[in-house]
């Protein structure tokens, strides 16, 4: 697992729960919390923090990995500002995630597992995405999508009708644009 | 605890927290500065990836096609670039405009449908359009949008596939521009000058690649093609014609060959040189393709204005000799159509070195229908039929037959023969006496050469040619020489005169041209113990007049080994007299055909008159060859010609008759 995930992980808990609650995590799943951001890391360690998360906030795992989602969104826009230029929805943006944000991942981790997604025909208010990927981690790549639309602060609302994690054959997210209204903070939860 | 323990560890912890803050603010500033260093290094392998891909498909890759195929898509997969598309010179080395190769990254994007159509239909011109003005510069180009170029053309592109940014860059092979790559991109970029760069480097890779194929090209052309001609060689020919008669066979059609031989190559060769040889052999070639023009390959369409046959090539075996294939042969007249056409065409004089020259073709012809299974047979037997047409005269045209392999294979027993004739001793010279016309004394002889195959004598003309052509003249030339001087030294030793007497020897061009000729000569004189002066070598103008000045040298040699040099056949052939006085003869022969008409052709008595003056001009004799009759010797005597040879006085009479002749004293003048 990338660096940068541990670092916006431990940014997001820091900031909605409290620096202390992060050392509290991290003691509890007995790792000492030094990531750098262009370092690589087992994923175990990411596992064993969600699942710690999961315990305290009472969630479960898929909930957690979600709020990260949506939570890191916004820090990862401001610290690759240059994916979100040129658009103004999650709507072009979403599209662009294989070809072009994990073609710089990749500069960074040569060896990187990132997911793939495909795109399917939907009626014209519906982006349908499917997510490949053999961590099967589609409730944070469903945190992502939501946090996007944060980001761009346009209300959305994702759809997760097939999940391999409940049997089906494959991912798929279809995700409906509303019109814009004003949003809530990109903190608050559902 | 006291206030300022408090206050202490108040500014304790503002410390640390200043100090959390700096380094996690370092961490974050070192971590922009490694991914910075990881992205560029990401960038470099890339770009090396990509170089190395494009050079190894450079080397490996059997066409340009290939390789240009595999640039443009790779260079749309490292830049993510929509449209790539590739430009090629299809003529190479010729600069002539660069045309679409139908080369694209993805042709079937509909989006890009409109462009391609423009793109394909185009011929690109150095210009200041795009992408002529890569082709102008021959330095890659960028564009950063189309749209917002004051350029027409621009704009047309861009409207056609809502393109806007572009990029095109050249390759070059010295200072030709042979191909031509451009991308497009339907965003607006700002230009890349570490891409700009990387691709002057892919376009190197690929001008080697374009470098290598035209060179090899290069090697292909002059390995099946006449380097003089630039017609189809032997090779290439062979393999047509093989392939042409499979197809023939396949659709129950009729293809045909041609074989031409030029008349008079070999004399225009030897008197006017190698160089006025091969500019002969140009302008036929020139002629004959000119006459097959409206027949040459590939086939035409409109095969009812082709009346006879569908389709001609022509090729050049080797020294004079040219092979015509017609393919899809209607009528069996078409080849001696074809052939009367050539045969038309050269009939005019050609050109060379200012003067006017004349040759003719004989023609031998096979049709591949009767049952032929190789190209190379129907050659062979092209060849057969040419060689007859040859024999019974020049300017013939003959269509095989099969009695022509009899002959054929006659004749391949007379070579055999003749390689086996001088170790089993057959030759054998005959010596015509040459005689006083004024008193009828013999002064000496001419050594004739015959040969004694299976017990019959077999005459010069019917295996000398054959020699000549094989290059056995040599030795057996050789042979003559050194019989010819024990013989002389025999009769010399028996028949002891005040004059002595003398015997000639005739020379072939070809032995006379040995460099070692002048040693041989010597080392015959040696042998024999017989003086030069008694020795009178026969040459043909023939063999002088290739290289006059070599000629020259050898016969200047001969004169100072104190060797008689006499003009054979004088008249015949193509005399220069401007080199006759500089040659040091003692005689000149009148050939035979002058002699022969001299009693009742004024003009044969006014040729021979003009070489007697002629060599009185030039202070040398004159010996009349093949006089018959008293008449002759009459006329002859009137000229003041001194000496003869002929049946007149006698034929060619063996050695010991030649011996008895000797023997008497004298021999009459009129009997």
């Amino acid at each position: 697992m990338m660096g940068v995930v541990f670092n916006l992980l431990e940014a997001a808990v820091c900031r909605t729960y409290g620096e202390a609650q992060w050392y509290e995590l991290l003691d509890k799943a007995g790792l000492d919390g030094a990531y750098t951001a262009i370092g690589n890391y087992p994923d175990t360690d990411a596992f064993r923090i969600v699942n710690a998360a999961a315990e305290t906030l009472q969630l479960t795992p898929g909930e957690v990995l979600r709020w990260f989602g949506r939570e890191s969104m916004t820090m990862l826009a401001e610290r690759y500002r240059i994916f979100f230029d040129g658009h103004s929805s999650a709507r072009t943006l979403l599209p662009t995630i294989n070809r072009v944000i994990h073609a710089e991942v990749r500069k960074l981790y040569p060896n990187a597992l990132l997911p793939d997604f495909s795109f399917e025909d939907a009626p014209a208010d519906t982006l349908r995405m499917v997510y490949h990927s053999s961590r099967s981690l589609c409730d944070l790549a469903q945190g992502f999508i939501e946090g996007t639309a944060l980001v761009f602060k346009e209300q959305i609302t994702v759809e997760h009708p097939h999940c391999k994690l409940r049997g089906d054959h494959q991912c798929r997210f279809d995700i409906r644009f509303r019109e814009l209204v004003p949003t809530k903070s990109p903190l608050a939860k559902d | 605890m006291p206030p300022d323990a408090n206050d202490s560890t108040v500014a304790q912890l503002a410390l640390l927290s200043r100090r959390l803050e700096r380094e996690h603010r370092a961490r974050l500033a070192a971590e922009v500065l490694a991914e910075r260093g990881l992205r560029e290094l990401y960038q470099t392998q890339q770009e090396l990836r990509l170089l190395v891909s494009i050079a190894d498909t450079a080397n490996q890759a059997s066409s340009i096609t290939e390789v240009l195929r595999f640039a443009v898509t790779s260079i749309c997969n490292h830049t993510g670039w929509e449209v790539g598309h590739a430009y090629l010179n299809h003529h190479l080395p010729a600069a002539s405009p660069l045309r679409s190769a139908r080369i694209w990254n993805d042709s079937i994007n509909p989006l890009f449908a409109e462009l391609r159509d423009l793109t394909e239909q185009r011929s690109l011109v150095a210009s200041n359009g795009w992408p002529g003005r890569v082709l102008a510069t021959r330095q890659p180009a960028w564009i950063r949008d189309l749209a917002a170029e004051p350029d027409a053309e621009c704009r047309k592109l861009s409207a056609a596939g809502q393109i806007r940014a572009a990029f095109a860059f050249p390759v070059t092979v010295g200072d030709d521009v042979v191909a031509l790559l451009e991308f497009y991109c339907t965003r607006v970029r700002d230009e890349d000058h570490s891409l700009l760069l990387l691709l002057s480097q892919v376009g190197i890779q690929l001008s080697r690649a374009v470098e290598r194929k035209i060179s090899q090209d290069r090697l292909l052309y002059d390995a099946t093609h006449d380097a003089l001609t630039g017609l189809p060689n032997r090779k290439s020919f062979r393999q047509l014609l093989a392939q042409t008669l499979l197809e023939a066979q396949q659709r129950n059609t009729q293809c045909a060959v041609l074989f031409i031989d030029l008349d008079h190559f070999k004399l225009v060769n030897d008197s006017m040189g190698h160089h006025a040889g091969d500019q002969l052999i140009v302008q036929v070639a020139c002629r004959i393709r000119s006459s097959l023009q409206p027949l040459e390959l590939p086939t035409s369409p409109d095969q009812s204005a082709q009346p006879f046959c569908a389709a001609a090539l022509v090729a050049r075996l080797g020294g004079d000799e040219f092979t015509i294939l017609l393919d899809n042969v209607i009528t069996e007249s078409a080849p001696l159509q074809v052939a009367e056409q050539i045969q038309e065409a050269l009939k005019q004089p050609f050109q060379i070195n200012g003067q006017d020259v004349f040759t003719g073709a004989s023609i031998g012809i096979t049709l591949s229908a009767p049952g032929y299974y190789s190209g190379d047979e129907i050659l062979r037997d092209a060849d057969l039929a040419m060689y007859q047409a040859k024999s019974r005269g020049k300017s013939r045209c003959i269509v095989f037959d099969r009695s022509m392999r009899d002959q054929a294979a006659r004749r391949l027993t007379i070579e055999n023969d003749l390689r086996r004739a001088l170790t089993k001793q057959e030759f054998l010279l005959n010596y015509q006496p040459i005689v006083a016309l004024d008193n009828g004394e013999i002064i000496g002889f001419e050594a004739l050469i015959r040969w004694r195959r299976a017990g019959d004598i077999v005459p010069p003309s019917d295996f000398i040619p054959i020699a000549d052509e094989m290059g056995l003249i040599v030795p057996i030339g050789h042979w003559v020489l050194e019989e010819a001087c024990r013989t002389l030294r025999d009769w010399q030793n028996q028949f002891p005169r005040e004059k002595p007497i003398t015997i000639g020897v005739n020379v072939s061009p070809r032995q006379f041209r040995q460099p070692n000729f002048v040693a041989q000569v010597r080392q015959a004189l040696a042998n024999a113990r017989v003086e030069p002066s008694a020795l009178t070598l026969e040459i043909t103008e023939g063999a002088t007049m290739g290289n006059p000045e070599q000629a020259i040298a050898t016969l200047l040699e001969l004169r100072n080994l104190g060797v008689k040099l006499s003009i054979d056949d004088f008249g015949t052939g193509y005399s220069s007299l401007s080199y006759l006085h500089r040659f040091p003869l003692h005689a000149l022969k009148i050939d035979r055909s002058f002699i022969a008409r001299i009693d009742g052709s004024f003009q044969s008595f006014q040729v021979v008159n003009s070489i007697m003056s002629l060599a009185n001009n030039l202070g040398i004799g004159v010996v009349a060859e093949g006089i018959e009759t008293t008449g002759q010797v009459e006329h002859l005597r009137s000229l003041l010609c001194r000496f003869g040879q002929g049946f007149h006085f006698s034929k060619p009479l063996s050695r010991a008759d030649a011996h008895q002749l000797l023997a008497q004293s004298l021999l009459c003048v009129t009997r």
